[in-house]
């Protein structure tokens, strides 16, 4: 109780002076009764019903006492709680943050997700338009084929032709030697036969 | 203070002077997020670009007052069709010239241009108009898509342009940037999509979408005003459908039955956002179904950007036949729109 002074004494009894009228009172009636019966000389039962009433008086003050306690301690455990209700709350507000935060980088790799979805999606849908590549390899091994069997034929039909200019080349020089050599027995022959008319003649 | 000599000096237009009609007949061509993410920088019809506040007007606090731009000035005699910005520079196209302003001056409001640059057109009869911009990040040069029908490339680091790629017969429309195979594809009024070589200058595929039939729209006709890649994958439409090209076999994948034109499109994490004819942006799934389309207050759409330099202002913005940019917060519905 130390270096309590009047002032806050007063200030504090003002303060609770709308509770404290009722026991304030109460208490200073009690000494005034309690001062009175030590100087009364009346008989003694009426000492002995002053003496009741002031025990009655003294019990009634002792349980507001003991009520105002109760309440302080009350409200006290409310406090507690309120400030437990409190950093509860804090702490969902901090993790309701960081979940707002974790569900928008989510969000941010869903949209990247979709758009890159969409993009394979416009992709697969131009890439069905053209033809199976099997398919088409499979053309054009069979064009493959057919090209060089054809390139085959031409070669063939080539070297016959070749052939046959050769043989035919062949068959025209001989024909030509023999139609030379011809002439030339020819030319001989009329030499001979013009030098044996010269000869009988003589 | 408000000097009218120096205010003429640096043409910053008076919010006062500009009248009503102005207002009503103002498209937004292009926009571009600033490299901190907190401004937009969006280009009109008459040759201005107004940046906004970003942060201003996503704060929970903000007012409509935030919802005007922090600074407007003229840019360009002629419309601004297309803005790009690279880590410190906002790049604008109008009236056939290059311009690039220094985004710390812009946020604090000095509208002096770094420089103006214009590709050497071979015709002197009338000035082409610059129809996209698109920046290859490998030899930090800028690729030009010209009225010219020629692509332009400038070298960013030397100022100086390097080639000029000819092979579209009609002017080019867009033109992005294929980043892991170092190709630049440009689509054109031609019906044309073709793909260059950024080394040697060549044009290494030509793609003509009109000719196929699941894509083409004979009664719109064949041109080609939009064109994006994701390297692997390509979106192009325009008069034919919009079209989801796999790149490296040249074939349509999905066609998306959207039935105006579009003007814009972009990949975004699994969907396709479009817009184009008709007052909404159009999300649509890769396989090509429509899965929604979300209106908007401009009654077409010329543009479309998401900002994805910045974590907190993470939104799309989209702008067309309208002195409004609408703001999209959450893709599903439009949170505000912010006004020239």
């Amino acid at each position: 109780m130390g270096a309590v002074t009047d002032d806050e004494v007063i200030r504090k009894r003002l303060l609770i002076d709308g509770d404290g009228a009722g026991d304030d009172r109460r208490i200073n009636l009690l000494l005034k009764s309690f001062t009175k019966w030590c100087h009364s000389p009346g008989s003694p039962e009426e000492g002995f019903t002053q003496y009741q009433r002031m025990l009655g008086t003294l019990a009634q003050c002792e349980f507001s006492m003991g009520k105002t306690l109760m309440v302080y301690d009350m409200n006290l455990r409310e406090m507690e709680n309120y400030e437990k209700i409190y950093s509860n709350i804090e702490q969902n507000i901090t993790s309701a943050h960081d979940k707002i935060a974790e569900c928008k980088k989510e969000i941010q790799r869903a949209k990247r997700i979709r758009k890159n979805r969409q993009e394979y999606d416009a992709l697969a849908k131009i890439i069905q338009q053209h033809p199976d590549r099997h398919e088409t390899l499979k053309q054009l091994e069979a064009l493959d084929k057919e090209l060089q069997h054809l390139s085959h034929i031409k070669e063939n039909v080539d070297a016959k032709l070749e052939l046959r200019k050769k043989q035919f080349h062949v068959l025209l020089t001989t024909i030509q030697e023999l139609q030379q050599t011809l002439e030339n027995d020819e030319k001989l022959d009329d030499d001979q036969s013009q030098e044996s008319p010269a000869q009988n003649g003589e | 203070m408000f000097d009218p000599f120096q205010l003429a000096l640096t043409n910053v237009s008076l919010p006062w002077h500009r009248l009503c009609p102005q207002l009503l007949h103002m498209s937004v061509f292009s926009q571009s997020f600033s490299p901190c993410g907190r401004f937009l920088a969006a280009g009109n019809n008459y040759g201005e670009i107004a940046l906004f506040s970003l942060a201003a007007a996503l704060s929970p606090d903000a007012t409509t007052a935030n919802q005007k731009p922090v600074l407007t000035f003229t840019a360009h005699e002629g419309p601004v069709f297309s803005l790009l910005s690279t880590d410190s520079v906002l790049l604008s196209a109008g009236n056939g010239e290059v311009s690039a302003w220094n985004w710390t001056e812009l946020i604090k409001k000095n509208v002096k241009p770094l420089w103006t640059k214009r590709p050497n057109y071979k015709s002197s009869l009338e000035i082409p108009e610059i129809n996209s911009m698109a920046i290859n990040p490998r030899d930090d040069s800028l690729a030009i898509g010209a009225g010219d029908n020629n692509v332009h490339i400038l070298d960013l680091e030397h100022g100086a342009f390097k080639a000029t790629l000819q092979g579209h017969t009609d002017y080019v429309h867009c033109v992005c940037v294929r980043e892991r195979e170092a190709e630049l594809l440009s689509g054109s009024e031609d019906g044309a999509v073709r793909m260059w070589d950024c080394r040697t200058g060549q044009s290494v595929h030509c793609i003509e979408v009109h000719k196929y039939e699941s894509c083409a729209r004979p009664q719109h006709g064949k041109w080609i005003s939009c064109l994006t890649t994701d390297s692997d994958w390509m979106l192009c439409g325009g008069g034919p459908s919009l079209s989801m090209w796999h790149l490296r076999s040249l074939s349509p994948t999905s066609v998306f039955p959207l039935s105006g034109c579009q003007r814009q499109a972009a990949f975004h994490q699994d969907m396709i956002l479009a817009v184009g004819d008709g007052a909404f942006v159009s999300h649509c799934l890769l396989g090509g179904e429509v899965k929604g389309q979300i209106p908007c207050t401009p009654p077409s759409l010329n543009t479309l950007k998401l900002n994805t330099k910045s974590s907190e202002h993470r939104v799309l913005t989209v702008g067309g036949g309208s002195s409004k940019i609408d703001v999209f917060t959450n893709l599903s519905y439009r949170a505000f729109s912010l006004s020239f």
